[in-house]
């Protein structure tokens, strides 16, 4: 099976290693691929846990099988987070630096992403001992003031400690954030005039915009690190009011006399909730920016707009919460209805860096000698759901739909379309494509590969579509038990979610034998020639 | 089944997906013209040229469904005129407090809508079984909407927002619509 991702085109900016003489390029590959493994793997065993998890609530949802019903709510609260940001946010986080790496940018510390890994953990295990052992049952968004009404499931301390357990994942984010920028914002940029305003400006896209006044040795600054840095900077600003929300939670848990308004409680929950999508998809952008290219063998077609696309980004994405609030418009709480009719636009233009990415990825792909194997199969079939989930996410920021959309089983459909089959079908791309070489051994068995590609796409788009039908049919979102109304698709899903887990197993089987094989004669063969295989 | 909006929603929505998996197609169909000339038969700087005008057309359709749609959010389609009937819905783990229990065909209703711990959400659901109504339920807050109902029953109300353990219990099955 093949084994290698092909070079891009000759004297692309993108093949340019970057050596830092305080740790050498070698010792940085080496340690970096250490580092992503251990990342990989512990995502995927995430994966695992949080998918069986999945399971389990579409066969009660189907009355398959019998769950206590708080127990339900709390396999529900862990297999959102597990999924969502234990295994996808926490593979993206750290495939982030084998790409940054690939394209010149090498990690210029470990001790952030080392804080970054560590505190993820010990937030993924509070949280699994809080849902699963504890009972803790409010959902992944714990509306506030849910964790304190628990009707008699689980204490305020449980509530204290599983904020503590979000806020540690909410460090790891952070962590990762600040990692990026230290990776992108540094020497690698190899800019003319090296003061800090040509790195900042470099680093986001100026150099693009204004090649005369932001210029690099490199000739320009590789594409993929437009998406890493905006999401960095973003998620940084974004998880502040987030963190101080779980504080506040922390607090009232140890004196149930505090309180917080619920207005401003929910506003502090989206300021995070809605750009942490982005904690995945923008690093899943910036992963096709890198490998689309090399399986078509030019560079990325991409000019002055996907620039300008990514500072809309940068700026439009702290200012799109509100839009999942549109339900919240209280008589006489004008400020609330004001955000909902400023946030459908700004959410609106967030659009404009999905269709020029979708533009540009398309236009590199046209006509080109493209390499079809399952790597590429994989990112191909992503990005065609990046469209189609995005689609979906224009309707979902139309207030006028919300009516008959707002907690329907359409959006549990649609985020399972966003992060299960455009970012997650990104990142089994790329474990074939990037294992590899960080393994130092091909995978065992290439038809395998495909069985589980269709396997996933057939499986997971009947399930999805099947969620997205019941809700436009005004199927509730977050019920243990469905209306007997919606029982026939239930039952529907659960065949096509049967496929989805054979599939999942082929993968499995696949992986654990490559991982008994043989590695190369020279594991280190992979980074020869520098940054390229 | 689906409300016409429901409806006209999923139309516009598959028409969309057709063009866009159409177009995708035949993007992957355009490699085996690649294979054939190595990448070489495309003018890669025709298409950076054209990206900024991709992004024009992006803007301006949305531009078209931003006017179309922003006046009917639901804060914009309320108005402040006097309705016939009031009904007060209060949401309660886990249950719905509602008074008066019954209103007429014709009548314009307003349901005053808030809860009493945690968040609900109040969906109404008519004798066909699909959802008319979606109004959040806030402690502390009131949201107001209204409703002329064209057809006598026995509507369903349930909780739409998470709530806890009992929340798909969370059921009120005997709002009376009369003649």
């Amino acid at each position: 099976m093949s084994t290698t991702i092909p070079p891009i085109a000759a004297g692309a900016p993108e093949a340019l290693p970057y050596d830092d003489a305080r740790m050498p390029l070698p010792l940085v590959q080496a340690r970096t691929r250490r580092f992503v493994l251990r990342v990989i793997w512990s995502s995927t065993a995430f994966l695992v846990v949080s998918g069986v998890l999945g399971l389990l609530l579409r066969l009660r949802q189907g009355q398959v099988i019998e769950l206590g019903d708080n127990f339900w709510y709390a396999v529900m609260t862990a297999h959102g987070l597990g999924a969502f940001i234990a295994w996808a946010g926490f593979f993206l986080m750290g495939i982030t630096f084998w790409v940054l790496m690939k394209v010149g940018f090498p990690v210029r510390s470990f001790v952030l992403p080392e804080l970054m890994y560590w505190s993820m953990m010990a937030g993924v295990v509070g949280i699994v001992l809080t849902t699963l052992l504890s009972g803790f049952g409010g959902s992944w968004v714990f509306l506030y003031p849910l964790p304190f009404f628990s009707a008699g499931q689980w204490s305020n301390t449980v509530t204290g400690i599983f904020a503590g357990s979000v806020l540690l994942a909410g460090v790891s984010i952070l962590a990762y954030c600040a990692a990026v920028l230290q990776t992108c914002i540094s020497p690698a940029l190899q800019a003319r005039k090296d003061t800090l305003g040509q790195r900042v400006g470099l680093t986001f896209g100026f150099g693009l915009l204004f090649p005369s006044r932001f210029k690099t040795d490199r000739g320009r600054v590789p594409y993929p690190v437009l998406p890493f840095a905006v999401n960095a900077v973003d998620m940084f600003l974004a998880t502040l009011p987030f963190a101080a929300l779980l504080v506040l939670n922390i607090v009232q848990s140890v004196n149930n006399g505090f309180s917080i308004n619920v207005l401003l409680a929910g506003n502090m929950l989206w300021a995070f909730g809605h750009p942490v999508v982005y904690l995945l998809l923008f690093p899943a952008a910036a992963t096709y920016y890198y490998l689309v290219p090399r399986y078509a063998g030019r560079d990325l077609v991409a000019g002055k707009a996907v620039a300008v696309a990514w500072l809309i980004a940068l700026t439009m994405n702290l200012f799109v919460w509100a839009h999942h609030l549109y339900m919240n418009y209280p008589d006489g709480e004008n400020v609330q209805q004001t955000l909902g009719t400023i946030m459908q636009p700004t959410t609106y233009a967030l659009v404009l860096p999905s269709a020029l990415s979708l533009f540009s990825i398309a236009a590199t792909i046209y006509k080109s000698n493209f390499q079809w194997n399952v790597a590429s199969k994989f990112l191909i079939a992503g990005i065609i759901s990046w469209l189609v989930a995005g689609l979906q996410g224009i309707i979902n920021a139309t207030a006028a739909f919300q009516e008959t959309l707002h907690n329907t089983l359409w959006i549990v459909g649609h985020f399972h379309n966003m992060a299960f089959l455009n970012m997650g079908l990104l990142i089994f791309g790329a474990m074939y494509a990037f294992l590899p070489e960080l393994m130092g051994r091909g995978w065992w068995n290439e038809r395998l590969g495909s069985i589980h590609l269709w396997g996933t796409i057939v499986g997971a788009y009947g399930w999805v579509t099947c969620q997205m039908i019941q809700g436009l049919e005004g199927a509730p979102r977050r019920w243990a038990v469905l209306p007997d109304q919606y029982l026939t698709l239930t039952h529907v899903s659960l065949g096509f979610l049967a496929l989805l887990v054979a599939a999942q197993l082929v993968f499995a089987y696949n992986l654990w034998t490559t991982l008994r094989r043989s590695p190369f004669d020279d594991p280190t063969a992979s980074f020869a020639g520098g940054t390229q295989r | 089944m689906m409300t016409s909006l429901g409806s006209g929603i999923a139309i516009g929505y598959l028409i969309f997906v057709v063009l866009g998996l159409i177009i995708s197609i035949a993007i992957l169909w355009s490699t085996r013209a690649g294979r054939r000339d190595g990448g070489q038969g495309v003018d890669l700087e025709k298409a950076e040229r054209a990206e900024p005008w991709w992004g024009v057309f992006v803007v301006g359709l949305l531009a078209i469904l931003l006017g179309l749609t922003i006046w009917q959010a639901p804060w914009f389609t309320e108005n402040d005129d006097p309705k016939d009937v009031q009904v007060k819905v209060t949401g309660i783990q886990f249950g719905f407090l509602v008074q008066p229990t019954q209103v007429k065909v014709g009548q314009d209703v307003e349901f005053a809508v808030t809860s009493k711990d945690v968040n609900h959400a109040m969906a109404l659901y008519n004798p066909k079984g699909q959802m008319i109504m979606n109004v959040q339920a806030i402690p502390d807050y009131t949201i107001s909407r209204s409703y002329r109902f064209t057809e006598p029953g026995t509507y369903e109300i349930r909780c739409l927002e998470f709530c806890g353990y009992q929340h798909h219990k969370m059921i009120y099955p005997a709002f009376q619509v009369t003649a």
